[in-house]
């Protein structure tokens, strides 16, 4: 076993870990933080994705113990106040969301790509969750959706 | 997996420690994205996990007066978002641009790309061109090897590529690179080109660099197409003319793989869109 400790979702967890631990199944079957959604465990489809240290990255290719002074935020830390995020507002609001397994990843994509860019052209949205895949939408309502949430968060909503 | 013990590397200098001592039952990790899957399918059973992607030297971009220094830990990412890599070595960039996805580049390194050896690796045909020396440190010292070497003087188990190093370009040479994948995000190199071409006052070529990725064991130089382009000017009919002399050294070359008559059809596309953007470069001033 491993000590590391790392901020997830801003609350500080110090834990003993498997050497043999992926981040995925820290923060799943450690944390209970099971949003995250593990697809294809072998980077592909971007269901696992959080955001570490500022950026995205599948925690299907991640080991728990490099996660170590990690800061790291999942869908579950999205949510500020008992309100959610407005991402997910909008891709209620818009109708992005089918069977839903993507949907972590995607919005997590999504916050990213508004973080580092505030207005992004519709080309730039398409690369910013072009390692996220969905199989029930056909990707135009989530551009649709990170359209609206600018508005959104532009609104102050 | 059967991972014993795991270090969380600050310092080269540890890791070269670690090796040493360790050797073959110990793995290097860095962005993981290739080497947590073998991990998972036991394709490779280490005892020992070193990870190397918090070592803030080996996070460098560094340049001197003639060179660019790459420390072996940049991301895919790093690179993309660094101005050094637009201009004339917009190659470099439009490689590291087409890695996997979002999520693989923020963690993906250029050394990782080289260590792990994939004969499709994106960022490598355009290193290769730009005739890129690395820098391998072990307990015993320290190697610098050209990376085009690199395939069949693999690394000890002892080793860590720590720097990869190229000249700077001057304003009359251009890298450029093209790559045919099954879709545009998220897909493994068919096959990949990349050309570092000179040209000089009469628009002829003065020197050129050729060098392909998945067009067999390993990513390296088209010399035959490189002796064909020297001195010829850029137009359709030198372009076509190399296309079949890179086909015919590839008739040789995979002789018998079930892949060649695809590869050499497919070829023919990619080496035409990388050679089509000196005609323009030739003609036009540069728009990027």
């Amino acid at each position: 076993m491993v000590n590391i400790s790392l901020i997830v979702n801003e609350k500080l967890f110090e834990v003993s870990v498997s050497e043999n631990l992926r981040l995925i199944d820290l923060l799943r079957d450690e944390l209970g933080l099971i949003g995250t959604k593990e697809g294809c465990g072998e980077g592909e489809c971007g269901a696992c994705t959080v955001i570490m240290d500022g950026e995205t990255v599948n925690s299907c290719l991640v080991m728990a113990f490099q996660a170590n002074g990690s800061n790291i935020l999942t869908i579950e830390g999205m949510e500020k106040e008992g309100k959610i995020h407005p991402i997910q507002q909008a891709y209620i609001d818009v109708g992005a969301v089918q069977c839903g397994f993507c949907i972590p990843g995607m919005v997590l994509s999504t916050k990213a790509l508004l973080d580092k860019k505030p207005h992004p052209s519709k080309d730039e949205i398409r690369e910013g969750i072009s390692g996220n895949l969905c199989r029930c939408t056909g990707y135009n309502k989530m551009i649709y959706a990170a359209e609206k949430a600018i508005e959104y968060m532009e609104e102050g909503k | 997996m059967t991972l014993k013990e795991v270090y969380n590397s600050r310092s080269v200098e540890e890791v070269v420690g670690l090796l040493g001592e360790y050797g073959s039952e110990a793995k290097l990790i860095s962005g993981g994205t290739d080497i947590v899957i073998e991990l998972k399918n036991k394709k490779i059973t280490p005892k020992i996990l070193i990870d190397i992607s918090k070592i803030e030297e080996l996070k460098k971009i560094k340049e001197d007066e003639n060179h660019i220094i790459l420390g072996s830990g940049v991301t895919f990412t790093e690179i993309t978002e660094n101005p050094l890599f637009k201009g004339n070595l917009h190659g470099l960039h439009k490689a590291c641009k087409m890695v996997g996805s979002p999520q693989i580049r923020n963690k993906g390194t250029i050394g990782g790309n080289i260590a792990n050896g994939s004969s499709a690796a994106d960022s490598i045909p355009p290193l290769i061109a730009l005739g890129a020396i690395i820098k391998i440190c072990s307990i015993e010292g320290t190697r610098e090897i050209p990376l085009e070497d690199y395939y069949i003087n693999k690394l000890k188990s002892n080793e860590i590529i720590t720097e990869i190093k190229f000249e700077k370009l001057n304003k009359n040479q251009n890298l450029n690179f093209a790559k045919l994948g099954l879709r545009k995000a998220l897909a493994i190199s068919r096959l990949s080109i990349a050309s570092l071409i000179e040209l000089n006052e009469e628009g002829l070529i003065e020197n050129v660099t050729i060098s392909s990725g998945a067009l067999g064991k390993y990513p390296m130089r088209e010399k035959e197409v490189e002796e064909y382009l020297i001195n010829k000017e850029i137009n359709e009919t030198t372009i076509e003319e190399a296309i079949t002399v890179l086909q015919n050294s590839m008739d040789e070359r995979l002789k018998g793989r079930s892949t060649l008559p695809y590869k050499r059809v497919a070829v023919s596309s990619i080496l035409r869109e990388n050679l089509k953007e000196f005609i323009k470069t030739r003609t036009e001033v540069r728009a990027w």
